[in-house]
């Protein structure tokens, strides 16, 4: 029996860490908390998981599982819940685990709540914050029922401690045949890139509009933040005019340590995405951005000569 | 065919001041994702794929304005199930269900997330009331053996995906799936003589409550402004001495 | 008196205004730069509806009165900086698509206004000549009947659209001794043999709108092509020159607005002495002109529509309204420039191209000179 079940999303290799902050989560509502996989030839992955304090790591474990089909997993998420008597299934917010924790949601009869940062208890009952108007506001929101489901945002919880003594792994026996049909996986395309993930870096270096074009974002963005070993952001804006792909967009992923805003006049979705950066750099010709209200540094200048000599110096630094 | 495209009223995100604060009389606009489903439902349409294009939203009489400005793109009919509760998402996959049990389609196309509450849950949480396969995050739409099943690209956090769902299916729209049309004078015009049924949960046949509460709104709070520096040299120089980040 | 807006009117202005905002208002620096006419721009208003608004419905158009016209013509200068486009609009629907509704036959209406309504066909007007302007009856430009043909002959200048137009309405007269009683217009369409859309002329403003000077050298025209009578030119003219008065610059009551609105916010946000320059009185004070302008110009466009709607003569307003618009609208870019201080000057703020686009208003459709005569002598002067 378990208070809360988490489900660990991987990549068939290993867990993904960003997965991981969801336990944390877990560990401030209290209680018992169990892990979750699904997947086929989980043994590694499952081994990885014993030391983050879970009462049991439950595997779903099936040639039938083999790739992340909504229909499939929600049904086993929703029996492994009830299986455990869990009162809150947790995960931390991806293309996944949004696709299938609200299909389980509803398998459950749950309410969900998307991207919680932060929690309040008051008179024993649980409040979520999350962000809404893409980020522009934040939310107080509390839900009602036995049973609830929610997605964490990776960067509002730091990584949980793994030194915990292990835990048994327990085999989830399913009825494969039982499973849902209706939906078959074809093929998947993944990018591959040297540069971190935007919620892991410890850097990110954002470019906005004026960067004119994808050679340009990508010469003086990613220039910069390679110099640096950091990953790239980007602004609504500059993702709608095809500059960066989607995933880039700043304003979606919470809470960055060190921020470098390049062209950037600073939107209120924009600000609102980076305020909780530890140190912020501006760099805008304008000098009245609003960006500049909240930069630890501002740098008033014309950008295609600024972050070429920038690269320079920290290069030789 | 018969496409249904759920669709929600919100306020107009790009307007500066009806971003999440109260302002007299904000605009409302078609959300932007549900937009981009109901353009692929006309292009499927103009391809000679589907023969009906039916919306459905939940709403007081003011979203009737969203509603023709749907028409006004080119759907044939809609439904307002008029509701004008604060409506979380599990409750609105509910009604919504019903209004799938009305219509009777061959598939449910609709925006992945509403980008005033950006819960991202309805789809999903219909297609599982449903008991039928769901597509998210789609890109690309494509419809074989004679439109049983259909074949989508899904853009995740990784890359890109494909799979093919049996129809009928809930299909949710990413941003990257089209560019939606803008209502024409000639459309606006036509969309006056569309019809637009009216239906409350009771007709519908269906009771909800909503399970989540909204307590509050807010801002982030305010953050206190910096230094000006004057010079790549003074930047690097603190970055190095001051913030030790370099 | 009503100054209410219907329910259906103003949901027709909204979509005016998001689709101008949203669609036409990209590249417009560097167009004006280089003299480009936005093709796609001008499709897109033509699918949109813009260019077929006041259209009787069963030639393709959608049949708006006259103040439902202006009204989203005024959201469209509000929502598109583009005053070039807007000006090659202009033309095309009051010297081309007016002048065929009102006179053109059966045939001919069934044959161009479905294509000008919908954009894909540009239309313009060829009056004006090297030595007659506002003199405009005095044109040499001539017609001679041989057959089933007509064949002109002279040259034409300051034709807006002639680079890009399928179709001119070009007046020639037919017999110089009759005066403006020989005058006649004609459909010509582009190509025709014998006709020269010559060098592209440059402007100091409105420069995404297309100019020439186009060459009649024993140009072939159909007889079919005669827009109304012979020596019915003058007449065709004069009636659709009071629609073109009144309606021409709608778009610039609503540029001016966008501009209101735009100093209002620089003079809000920039702050020298440590306050916001609107506090200044003599700041303040160009923009409460500014907006009296913006005020007067909408309030005799409005009449002006309103009166037409009832089939008044409006003659006088039209006039009136053209005269009182355009130095309203030049004075607004005036005054807009000097509030923005030295970023008024600057291309980038798209302050000063409003200046350069506003002054040919008070050259076009009858100079103010021209208008202020039509005034003096309605007044029995």
């Amino acid at each position: 029996m378990a208070e809360s079940l988490i489900l660990i999303e991987h990549d068939r290799e290993q867990v993904k860490r960003p997965a991981l902050h969801a336990i944390t989560l877990a560990r401030q509502l209290g209680g018992e908390y169990a892990l979750l996989v699904l997947g086929h030839g989980l043994d590694g992955i499952a081994a990885s998981l014993v030391s983050y304090g879970a009462s049991a790591v439950v595997v779903a474990d099936d040639p039938a599982l083999a790739e992340p089909l909504a229909d499939r997993y929600a049904t086993v998420i929703a029996e492994a819940a009830r299986g455990c008597g869990a009162k809150t299934i947790l995960g931390t917010s991806s293309t996944f685990s949004k696709d299938v924790l609200p299909r389980a949601a509803a398998l459950l009869d749950a309410p969900m709540v998307t991207d919680v940062v932060d929690i309040e208890e008051m008179d024993g009952s649980i409040s979520y914050r999350r962000p809404i108007n893409a980020g522009s506001m934040f939310a107080m929101v509390k839900m009602e029922g036995d049973c609830r489901v929610l997605t964490v945002r990776a960067t509002a919880f730091e990584p949980p401690a793994a030194d915990a003594a292990p835990c048994p792994i327990k085999r989830f026996h399913l009825d494969a045949a039982s499973l849902p049909n209706g939906i078959q996986f074809i093929s998947r395309e993944e990018r591959t890139s040297d540069r971190p993930d935007l919620t892991e870096a410890r850097v990110v270096v954002s470019g906005g509009r004026p960067l004119k074009d994808k050679e340009t974002f990508e010469r003086l963005v990613g220039g910069l933040a390679d110099a640096l070993g950091g990953a790239i952001g980007a602004t609504r804006a500059a993702v709608d005019a095809g500059m960066a792909p989607n995933d880039y967009q700043i304003g979606q992923t919470g809470k960055i340590e060190w921020y470098i805003a390049i062209g950037i006049s600073g939107a209120i979705q924009h600000l609102a995405g980076i305020k909780d950066s530890r140190i912020i750099v501006a760099i805008n010709k304008d000098p009245d951005a609003p960006i500049f209200q909240m930069a630890t540094y501002a740098l008033v200048g014309d950008l295609y000569q600024i972050v070429p000599q920038l690269i320079e110096s920290i290069r030789q630094a | 065919m018969k496409i249904l495209v759920p669709f929600k009223s919100v306020p107009d995100p790009n307007d500066a001041t009806s971003a999440g604060a109260a302002v007299s009389a904000p605009k409302s606009v078609i959300n932007p994702f549900d937009e981009i489903a109901i353009e692929e439902a006309l292009r499927i349409r103009e391809r000679g794929e589907a023969t009906e294009i039916a919306g459905v939203t939940i709403g007081a009489p003011a979203v009737d304005e969203q509603i023709r400005a749907a028409l006004a793109m080119g759907i044939d009919r809609a439904i307002r199930i008029d509701d004008s509760r604060a409506l979380d998402p599990y409750a609105v996959a509910r009604i919504l269900r019903a209004a799938v049990a009305k219509e009777t389609p061959h598939v449910v196309i609709m925006g992945k997330q509403a980008v005033d509450d950006d819960s991202n849950q309805v789809g999903q949480m219909l297609a599982g009331l449903l008991s039928w396969p769901q597509a998210t995050f789609v890109s690309k739409i494509e419809f074989l053996d004679t439109k049983t099943r259909a074949r989508c690209t899904r853009e995740t956090d990784a890359g890109l995906e494909v799979v093919e769902v049996n129809l009928p299916a809930i299909i949710t729209t990413d941003l990257r799936l089209n560019e939606p049309r803008y209502v024409s004078l000639p459309g606006l015009i036509k969309a006056r003589r569309k019809p637009i049924e009216v239906l409350t949960c009771d007709q519908l046949g269906v009771t909800v409550r909503p399970l989540t509460t909204v307590l509050s709104v807010a801002r982030p709070a305010k953050r206190a402004a910096g230094t000006r520096v004057e010079s790549v040299e003074e930047l690097v120089t603190k970055l190095k001495q001051e913030a030790k980040v370099l | 008196m009503d100054f209410a807006w219907s329910d259906q009117q103003r949901e027709l202005l909204d979509a005016v205004g998001r689709f101008a905002s949203q669609q036409l208002n990209y590249d417009v620096i560097e167009n004006d730069r280089d003299s480009v006419f936005n093709h796609d721009a001008w499709k897109k208003c033509g699918s949109f509806g813009i260019q077929g608004l006041p259209v009787p419905t069963e030639y393709g158009g959608l049949g708006m009165d006259p103040l439902t016209t202006v009204a989203a013509l005024e959201r469209l200068g509000y929502a598109c900086k583009d005053n070039g486009l807007l000006f090659s609009i202009n033309a095309h629907l009051w010297t081309a698509v007016t002048p065929l509704v009102y006179n053109g036959s059966e045939a001919q209406k069934k044959k161009y206004l479905p294509g000008l309504c919908n954009g894909t066909l540009i239309g313009g007007n060829a009056m004006s000549e090297p030595n007659s302007g506002s003199d405009a009856f005095s044109l040499t430009t001539t017609a001679v009947k041989k057959g089933s043909r007509y064949i002109l002959n002279g040259s034409k200048i300051f034709v807006t659209n002639g680079p890009v137009a399928d179709l001119l309405v070009v007046f020639a007269t037919m017999d110089k001794t009759r005066g403006p009683e020989g005058i006649a217009a004609f459909l010509v369409e582009k190509d025709s043999p014998g006709m020269n859309v010559a060098r592209k002329l440059e402007k100091m403003g409105v420069r995404t709108s297309p100019m020439a000077e186009v060459f009649f050298e024993n140009c072939e025209v159909p007889e079919e092509n005669l827009l109304g009578k012979e020596g019915g030119g003058a007449f065709l003219f004069t009636r659709s020159m009071t629609w073109e008065r009144g309606c021409i610059l709608a778009t610039a009551v609503g540029s001016m607005q966008r501009l209101l609105e735009t100093c209002i916010r620089y003079a809000n946000e920039r702050k020298q002495g440590g306050q916001s320059i609107g506090k200044f009185q003599l700041v303040a004070s160009k923009i409460v002109d500014m907006k009296l302008r913006v005020e007067s110009s909408r309030h005799m466009l409005y009449h002006y529509a309103w009166l037409s709607s009832h089939r008044k003569s409006v003659y006088l307003e039209a006039a009136m309204t053209k005269l009182h618009i355009s130095d309203c609208w030049v004075k607004c870019c005036e005054d807009a420039i000097q509030i923005h201080g030295g970023y008024g000057y600057m291309t980038e703020y798209e302050v000063e191209r409003e200046l350069r686009d506003a002054i040919a208003s008070k050259l076009y459709s009858g100079t103010s000179e021209i208008q202020r005569n039509i005034v003096a002598s309605m007044l029995g002067l």
